[in-house]
């Protein structure tokens, strides 16, 4: 459904995409992540048209954007990071003005707002005016405008920036339902909801593809994969060049003393569990052991090992 | 009904649901009856050799009304959208910028149109309330709104261009006074230094000052016609281009 090729954009000597390549097939929701002036945003704009790439080329539905601006357009719905609306439009009037712009008349854009307005919950607030409306019911009207001509592909710019818990709860619920029927990239820095939500994952930084892949895979790739704390009475010193010895091991660390407990923090290579070897050698050497933990890694450990600056 | 036609209407909806829109339609209705009571005071005063259409159009506060109402008009059109984002929005939806600029100038033409209205209706009360022959003729007033039909053409597209170049309203009305105040002293030149210079008659062909003395005294020239013409087109691709720039800057 997208195709981005070594996608460039410059402003003047400054690069917010460089080289940026991934892929989201059909019926796909694709998680956009990357920390703030990552160039999220900028490869949002450029796929929807509203900028120009620098070099490089990016497709919807097969469709190359620039060379078939209106086209790909008219294929995406798009809920930009603030939202702009007309603040003093009724719901109803905006969503008839964007119907209408986007070429829908008559039955068909009465039937698509009914459904639109009943999807994205706006039933009770139809007729107010939009600058009366909180953040996350502007964040429906921005969303219900996104889909009032049924494209086959969403963007969605950080739709949850800015809402209370429950109002967070509830985009992220709509969302995961439209992902059952369209393909959708959602950009956000909110790791947790990537992986509630998301297929996949396309991690930018400093406007570079760091990683895509399926959101367990990057987890299992990860080096932090192989985290495990354990808690045993030993002399320090002994026990971290004891267990520093096994293979597979890569470093010991002694986090701290609990009484006449140690702990440990030891990390391993991803894909290999040391747990027995390790309660092994305690029990060969008679340390008595209170807790062998394996952390299973998330994604925010991903995110975080991809993206620090240090 | 096509893309350009939503957006002049919704254009033109704007003015009606704003109170900018009912404030200017009352200041050209007062600003002309005033015109046009003092013009006959003045007629009844002395006799004078000009229409009435013509003394009214000729008024000394005449071009300062006249010129303020197009920042006024202008300004909040492409300046607001920037500000508010949805030019994104319109911008990434299938509408091409060519309809979005057009549908635009063309919703405040129709509704600068509208204001005039009061104004030629103000001309017909004489031979309503009098049952004498109006004291000019039919040409005079044709000419004259036409006239003020073709410069409004043109002020309303420059007022759009002023308005693509920056996202603050204040900004877009001072640039289009000041373009326009420039492009009517222009017009000026000629009086002030005389016409013994080779480009002096391009000063009299942009004069917007003896265009109105032209064309309310009936005279509809031609040259007059395509200059206002080609100049707002002109304009509108300038405007185009504007709104384009972020497309080819990298």
């Amino acid at each position: 459904m997208i195709k981005v090729d070594n996608l460039t954009k410059r402003f003047g000597r400054h690069s917010a995409v460089s080289g940026a390549t991934f892929e989201a097939a059909k019926g796909e929701v694709v998680g956009f992540l990357g920390p703030n002036g990552a160039g999220k945003t900028t490869t949002i704009r450029i796929l929807t048209g509203f900028l120009p790439a620098t070099s490089g080329t990016a497709t919807v539905d097969g469709l190359d954007v620039s060379e078939h601006s209106l086209e790909t357009r008219q294929r995406i719905g798009y809920l930009p990071e603030s939202v702009p609306l007309y603040r003093d439009m009724r719901i109803r009037e905006y969503l008839r003005f964007r119907g209408h712009i986007k070429g829908l008349r008559g039955n068909t854009l009465r039937r698509r707002m009914d459904e639109v307005i009943e999807r994205c919950g706006l039933g009770d607030v139809r007729r107010k005016m939009i600058k009366t409306l909180s953040k996350g019911f502007r964040q429906r009207v921005g969303l219900a405008d996104a889909l009032i001509h049924d494209p086959p592909l969403l963007i969605l710019d950080e739709p949850t920036n800015g809402l209370d818990p429950n109002q967070i709860r509830s985009i992220r619920h709509l969302i995961k339902e439209l992902g059952e029927s369209h393909t959708i990239l959602l950009s956000t820095h909110i790791l947790s909801e990537v992986e509630m939500i998301c297929d996949k994952i396309v991690i930018i930084d400093g406007g570079m593809v760091l990683a895509s892949d399926t959101p367990s895979n990057l987890v299992s790739k990860m080096r932090s994969a192989g985290r495990i704390s354990i808690e045993l009475k030993a002399d320090p010193l002994i026990a971290h060049e004891k267990m520093s010895s096994l293979d597979q091991v890569k470093k010991v660390t002694h986090e701290r003393d609990r009484g006449s407990w140690g702990e440990f923090s030891i990390l391993v290579e991803s894909g290999t569990d040391t747990r027995e070897r390790l309660a092994n050698l305690a029990r060969e050497e008679g340390w008595p052991l209170r807790s062998l933990h394996r952390y299973a890694a998330t994604l925010e450990d991903v995110f975080v090992e991809l993206t620090r600056k240090d | 009904m096509s893309t350009l036609l939503i957006i002049l209407r919704k254009e033109l909806r704007g003015f009606f649901l704003s109170p900018l829109g009912w404030i200017l339609l009352t200041l050209v209705t007062v600003m002309q009856g005033w015109s046009v009571s003092s013009a006959m005071k003045a007629l009844q005063d002395a006799p004078i050799p000009e229409s009435l259409v013509y003394i009214v159009f000729h008024m000394p506060q005449f071009w300062f009304y006249f010129l303020a109402l197009f920042p006024l008009i202008t300004m909040r059109l492409f300046a607001e959208e920037e500000r508010a984002g949805t030019l994104e929005t319109l911008l990434t939806a299938p509408v091409q910028t060519s309809q979005l600029v057009l549908g635009k100038h063309l919703a405040t033409l129709c509704f600068y149109l509208l204001l005039w209205i009061p104004s030629f209706l103000q001309f017909q009360i004489f031979g309503l309330l009098t049952n004498l022959d109006p004291p000019f003729s039919a040409g005079s007033l044709v000419g004259a709104f036409f006239l003020i039909l073709l410069m409004g053409s043109l002020f309303l597209a420059i007022g759009t261009f002023a308005s693509a170049l920056t996202s603050s309203q204040i900004i877009a009305g001072v640039i289009t006074v000041g373009l326009l105040f420039i492009h009517y002293f222009l017009g000026y030149i000629t009086a002030i230094y005389g016409d013994q210079f080779p480009a002096a008659s391009l000063f009299h062909h942009i004069s917007a000052s003896e265009h109105l003395r032209d064309f309310s005294r009936g005279l509809i020239n031609s040259r007059t016609v395509i200059y206002y013409l080609t100049a707002t087109a002109f304009v509108l691709l300038m405007t185009h281009h504007a709104l384009n720039y972020r497309r080819w800057k990298s």
